[in-house]
């Protein structure tokens, strides 16, 4: 990518019809550590991979959000970015249980987060979110649902999708295997989420119950979020089926920015 | 782009030495990128098409649509940048609704366009905005008829028997041209609908697609919908195999820099 | 004192009541809104049966005590699932039917996203913008019965302009609260909830014939809506039978 004189300010196309500002945006979502997702036709799952700022001394920054019982957000970019979007959504979902008693539909809140986002890619005053999003949501009327949502004001709904640093391992990952998703049962999906992460963890890294989480909606469920201990027994499992079979996905370089803000 | 502006192209609010307004011209560029989008009057009704670029085989069927409906009997479909297409719907719904509410009678096409075509304009107008990145079909059955009109980025609108937008709006339009869809009926139209994208559609340099089709016509009791999967699964079958014949002639390619940004597609 | 709709005359009229408050001897300066209904409906009725729920009204708008307007809808249909019956201020319900046509149903048809708005939702919706009205001092002013059916439930709620909201098998709304509502609970328990759609439409039309012998508010002629897993249904109206020729009249 080169400096040109088209790519300093929101408001200006370029002549090849582009706006480079919202692009860097979403390469602010590339830097953010990984955030993947998969759903079957009763659960969707949310998985993240955490970064500490420093090792030892600081506690992993959190990616996953509950936004309410049947609504879960993964986040991947700017982190505060993130929590602006999570708490009107969590707004936005507490005032639709006040006004209609029923749980907010995912698709519409969606609708609606992408509608804010597009509002500061059209403002000379303001910037575009640097944060990509993951959208989990369990619909009655409707049954389980993903999305993905950009700085661009975008959003897409995938059977399976991953976003973040090193992602394309987990995309190959589930391009390779999604098919065997819509029937698949909790166990299974948090496995191919954990074996999705794992690709993309970066050298020297190892995907552990300190820096992997999990979130779960579904039917006749409310949001779960593992973590920590409750999540040894998984990555236990995971230990033995890789010693199991050996799958390998190759895992692309990109360089490691590991800076705080960005999660 | 055989000419810029060198410094007068920065702003929306700076005219260039000659005249020319080039932040528009640029946002007409972002059309260009678009997938292709159609639409047609015919006798009896309305037709959009919309050839729709799949990015991803993990991505949901029928996600992302780019046909929206905005009151019972108006329909649009867009070409373009594709987070400002949703602005322009959220507004074409509000004036609808706002004109149902006002008048207590459906708001006529031509006013609708006007009023989007306004909000549109309103972008060109101010620096701290910039223009829509979106063409918008508006396709309408109201008092007078079915009826076609086209929003640019520029704020500029015209009424339609057929038009075409995006990367391959040339060829589309050739086709277009030779048909007579205003005596056409909504189900013939819609194959020929189905053919002209499936035609146009560069399956070397781009992706796989999923068309999107609507109608507002009789059959439809004059409330624009997608066309119900029956007809549009024969359209595409129509489509496949009229193309089948012509597929040998047209293989030349041309190597443009393909441009790989979300937003545009 | 004449009619006094609005309640206007206290405020307009030197030789309304003096209030000795020092705080409103500038009357006029106070910023009023209608609190009294001027159109107006009476009873709504409704019962739940075997796979529905049936709501029954009169076709007549009141102005005060005149019969003004005859022949109006006082029932309903908002979208696929659901009937609303209003008693009341009939222009209000007209806005209130406007505004949940625009922000829900037509919404539901635009987004197109398979999914439609529920009775109860709708329910929900009313209860939260009539309560809201009141807070202002500024009350939409009826009395309102929603009716729905949607996915295998039935639904059957009330919401008046106070806010106040609940949700029975038989609900009356006005006069019928005190005529027709005993009637309906009797009629309910004593078939033990297992009641036909036949049956239902029947004991509502009781009901009503009931109240337009009692309620100098109501109508002989009115209509009698069901709503199932075939959606909403509203009949045409009908003339109910009347028998006067007792001896002490």
């Amino acid at each position: 990518m080169f400096r040109n004189q088209y790519d300093t300010d929101i408001t200006t196309w370029s002549p090849a019809g582009r706006l480079h500002q919202v692009e860097y945006a979403m390469e602010a979502v590339k830097q953010g550590s990984a955030c993947v997702g998969l759903k079957s036709n009763t659960l969707v799952v949310i998985g993240s991979l955490k970064r500490s700022p420093h090792a030892e001394l600081s506690s992993y920054q959190k990616k996953l959000a509950k936004i309410d019982d049947h609504i879960g957000f993964g986040i991947a970019g700017l982190a505060s970015d993130g929590r602006v979007l999570i708490k009107n959504a969590r707004t936005q979902a507490i005032n639709h249980k006040y006004t209609y008693d029923t749980p907010i539909s995912v698709q519409r809140l969606v609708l609606q987060i992408s509608d804010k986002s597009q509002v500061s890619t059209q403002r000379s005053s303001k910037r575009p979110y640097g944060v990509g999003l993951l959208i989990s949501g369990y619909d009655e009327q409707t049954g389980t649902h993903l999305f993905q949502t950009e700085p661009s004001g975008n959003y897409y709904e995938y059977k399976a999708i991953a976003i973040g640093a090193r992602s394309q391992s987990a995309r190959t990952y589930f391009e390779k295997n999604y098919q065997t998703f819509e029937e698949a049962d909790e166990e299974t999906l948090i496995l191919h989420a954990l074996r999705a992460l794992k690709g993309t963890t970066g050298d020297n890294v190892e995907l552990t119950s300190k820096n992997a989480s999990i979130s779960i909606v579904g039917k006749d469920r409310k949001y779960k979020l593992i973590e920590e201990e409750q999540l040894e027994p998984y990555l236990a499992k995971l230990e033995e089926n890789a010693a199991a079979t050996t799958e390998q996905q190759p895992a692309e370089q990109q360089d490691d920015v590991d800076e705080e803000m960005v999660q | 782009m055989s000419s810029n502006g060198t410094g007068y192209d920065l702003s929306v609010t700076t005219y260039s030495p000659d005249g020319r307004l080039f932040q528009i011209e640029y946002a007409q560029k972002a059309v260009e990128n678009s997938g292709t989008v159609i639409g047609v009057a015919c006798k009896d009704g309305v037709v959009l098409g919309v050839e729709k670029l799949i990015e991803s085989k993990l991505m949901e069927r029928n996600s992302n649509q780019r046909i929206f409906n905005v009151d019972y009997h108006v329909g649009i479909a867009l070409a373009g940048w594709k987070p400002d297409t949703r602005q322009l719907v959220n507004k074409a719904r509000k004036e609808s609704q706002d004109y149902q509410s006002f008048y207590g009678t459906k708001i006529p096409a031509h006013v609708l366009t006007e009023r989007v075509a306004m909000h549109v304009h309103q972008a060109t107008m101010y620096w701290h905005l910039r223009p829509y990145g979106v063409c918008a079909l508006i396709s309408a059955y109201d008092e007078q008829g079915p009826q076609l009109f086209m929003v640019e980025p520029s704020g500029t609108s015209w009424g339609y028997h057929g038009c075409a937008v995006g990367k391959a709006k040339q060829a589309a339009r050739t086709e277009i041209e030779k048909l007579k869809f205003t005596e056409m009926t909504t189900r013939e139209a819609v194959k020929e609908v189905a053919r002209i994208i499936h035609l146009v559609h560069d399956p070397v340099k781009d992706k796989d697609f999923e068309l999107e089709l609507s109608w507002v016509c009789d059959e439809s009791k004059r409330v624009h919908q997608l066309v119900p999967k029956e007809v549009k699964e024969e359209a595409e079958q129509y489509a496949k195999e009229a193309n089948k014949d012509d597929d040998d002639d047209d293989d030349e390619e041309d190597e443009d820099e393909e441009l790989v940004d979300s937003g545009a597609q | 004192m004449s009619m006094d709709n609005f309640g206007l005359y206290k405020l307009m009229h030197e030789d309304a009541p003096k209030n000795n408050n020092p705080l409103l001897e500038q009357p006029t300066l106070a910023k009023t809104h209608t609190t009294d209904p001027i159109v107006t409906g009476t009873s709504v009725l409704a019962i739940k049966f075997n796979g529905g729920v049936a709501i029954a009204a009169d076709t007549l708008a009141s102005y005060g005590s005149m019969a003004r307007f005859r022949d109006i809808e006082r029932l309903k249909s908002f979208g696929k699932y659901t009937i609303v019956g209003a008693s009341g201020e009939y222009s209000d319900f007209q806005y209130i039917e406007e505004q949940v046509k625009q922000s829900l149903i037509d919404r539901d048809y635009q987004l197109d996203d398979g999914r439609s708005t529920t009775p109860r939702e709708i329910y929900q919706y009313l209860v939260r913008v009539l309560y809201n009205r009141r807070n202002k001092f500024d009350p939409l002013y009826n009395v309102l019965v929603i009716a729905g059916y949607e996915n295998g439930k039935a639904f059957l709620g009330q919401t008046d302009y106070l806010g106040t909201h609940f949700e029975d098998v038989t609900l009356a709304t006005g006069y019928g609260s005190y005529i027709a509502q005993p009637i309906l609970r009797k009629f309910y328990s004593e078939k033990n909830g297992n009641i036909t759609e036949q049956e239902a439409k029947d004991i509502l039309k009781k009901c009503l014939t009931v109240l337009f012998y009692r309620d100098a508010r109501a109508a002989d002629k009115v209509q009698i809506a069901v709503i199932n897993d075939q959606g909403p249904k509203i009949d045409e109206p009908i003339k109910l039978e009347t028998q006067w020729t007792f001896k002490g009249f």
